[in-house]
């Protein structure tokens, strides 16, 4: 017992150094238990209001084009409106109707920390559970994708950018509806890697990429990207591509979240599925 | 003694600050990102015990990683970078060069020790950091490329960085 004392106080730098290496490694790969934790509560709270003040200042930088965006927005949303429509059946108008249902609502965040450089990126937006933010809600910017909430706490969101190893987004060709992978490979942040793409699909550069609406996160035909270079395999059964994102992730300001209004039903669908399996 | 404790503080606070407001934000084609706040480490003084290089190491690592949502990662790499930290010194030292009371510095210990030892301890925690981010072996070459380019930019800043401190003499 002596000899163990003896032992452990000579070595106790070793055990320290284990110790503190065990602790952080933990942390770093049961991260994703913990979004919810206290850790993150106090840390993103506290972060988040110094990005925040950060944040106002490098805001004003970037404010002309700003507005050359929501002049855009704008635009489209007047064209979108009623009376620009030419009302050729009237009818239809007034028919009053279940057809439709609210499906998506979209809640407009800014973004307070961003970061393209690393491998693994993520957002941080200023808002959170109080505006009614959830975890795996998806994140645009007019029509083209961002990410996905990854964790939230009262008042802020961390959101996994689509530049990050653990981000994988199925798309599928514009054109004839072609089911790929898009992921992204590190380095260059606008270019990204389009993965499993059958040998039948002749590619053309330039091509369009859109969301394919098989994940629940995000609705079918949101803008991903264009082909930017494409190489046909000898040998493995799927082709690769590249794709130049059509999101700029350098220059995001303000984003949109979406709500899945229908996200709990679609849940509880899948659920009741797999209990019957059973 | 405070003095040094207050000295250390304060560079703790303002590394932090310099790496989370300004050097995260650098962006060079995706390659070179600097992690200036290990300086910290580097300058901690000589005759700091083991422990405290370890835990302060530590606190540090944590610190930055509040700001940037990778809990445990620069935490880690912080760690083995301070652990190895007295051995480093021990190995390639003289044994005659460093007085007590003093941190490491390009003007006392010389410029050769000094790359030496910022190198090395440079290298121990980019390695490790940007292995562990990764976490696969597939980008392995890609991985080694950044590594070395954001060392080799990390070294230009802590070498600006005490040329600012120590000014030439006249």
């Amino acid at each position: 017992m002596r000899y163990l004392l003896y032992f452990l106080q000579k070595r106790y730098i070793y055990f320290l150094f284990l110790a503190l290496e065990i602790l952080s490694l933990v942390l770093l790969f049961n991260y994703n238990d913990y979004q919810n934790s206290a850790l993150t509560h106090i840390s993103s709270g506290f972060a988040g209001s110094i990005l925040n003040v950060s944040n106002d200042v490098s805001e004003y930088f970037s404010l002309r084009r700003v507005n050359r965006i929501l002049a855009e927005d704008n635009a489209k949303l007047h064209s979108n409106r009623s009376d620009a429509f030419y009302k050729a059946d009237t009818e239809s108008f007034f028919h009053k109707d279940t057809l439709y249902k609210l499906e998506y609502r979209y809640i407009s965040a800014k973004v307070i920390n961003n970061s393209t450089n690393k491998r693994n990126n993520f957002l941080m937006l200023n808002k959170g559970h109080l505006q009614g933010i959830e975890n795996h809600m998806g994140v645009i910017m007019g029509n083209r994708i961002v990410g996905q909430v990854v964790s939230v706490s009262n008042h802020f969101c961390w959101v996994m950018s689509l530049l990050n190893k653990d981000s994988k987004i199925s798309g599928k060709f514009k054109k004839n509806n072609q089911l790929v992978n898009i992921e992204w490979g590190g380095g260059n942040y606008q270019i990204g890697e389009v993965k499993e793409i059958p040998k039948h699909v002749v590619i053309n550069i330039g091509d369009t990429i859109i969301t394919s609406g098989n994940s629940d996160i995000f609705p079918e035909g949101l803008l991903i990207g264009t082909i930017d270079h494409f190489k046909i395999a000898q040998e493995e059964n799927f082709n690769y591509a590249t794709i130049r994102f059509a999101t700029d992730f350098n220059s995001l300001s303000f984003v949109e979240v979406l709500i899945d209004m229908m996200s709990k039903e679609k849940e509880n669908l899948k659920k009741s599925f797999k209990t019957n399996e059973r | 003694m405070t003095i040094i404790f207050l000295k250390n503080i304060g560079r703790f606070i303002f590394l932090i600050l310099f790496q989370v407001l300004i050097l995260n934000n650098i962006q060079f084609s995706g390659y070179i990102n600097p992690y200036f706040y290990i300086y910290f480490i580097l300058l901690l003084p000589f005759e700091t015990p083991h422990w405290l290089l370890l835990l302060s190491a530590f606190l540090l690592g944590i610190t930055l990683d509040a700001f940037t949502n990778t809990f445990g990662l620069n935490a880690s790499a912080c760690v083995l970078m301070a652990f190895v930290r007295p051995f480093v010194i021990t190995s390639i030292s003289t044994g005659t060069e460093f007085m007590p009371g003093h941190s490491p510095s390009l003007k006392n210990q010389g410029i050769k020790w000094f790359t030496y030892y910022s190198v090395i301890l440079i290298l121990v925690h980019h390695f490790s950091l940007f292995y562990l981010e990764i976490f696969r072996f597939k980008e392995f070459f890609q991985t080694l490329l950044r590594v070395l380019l954001s060392s080799l930019f990390t070294l230009l800043l802590v070498f600006i960085a005490e040329y600012l401190s120590y000014p030439a003499k006249k």
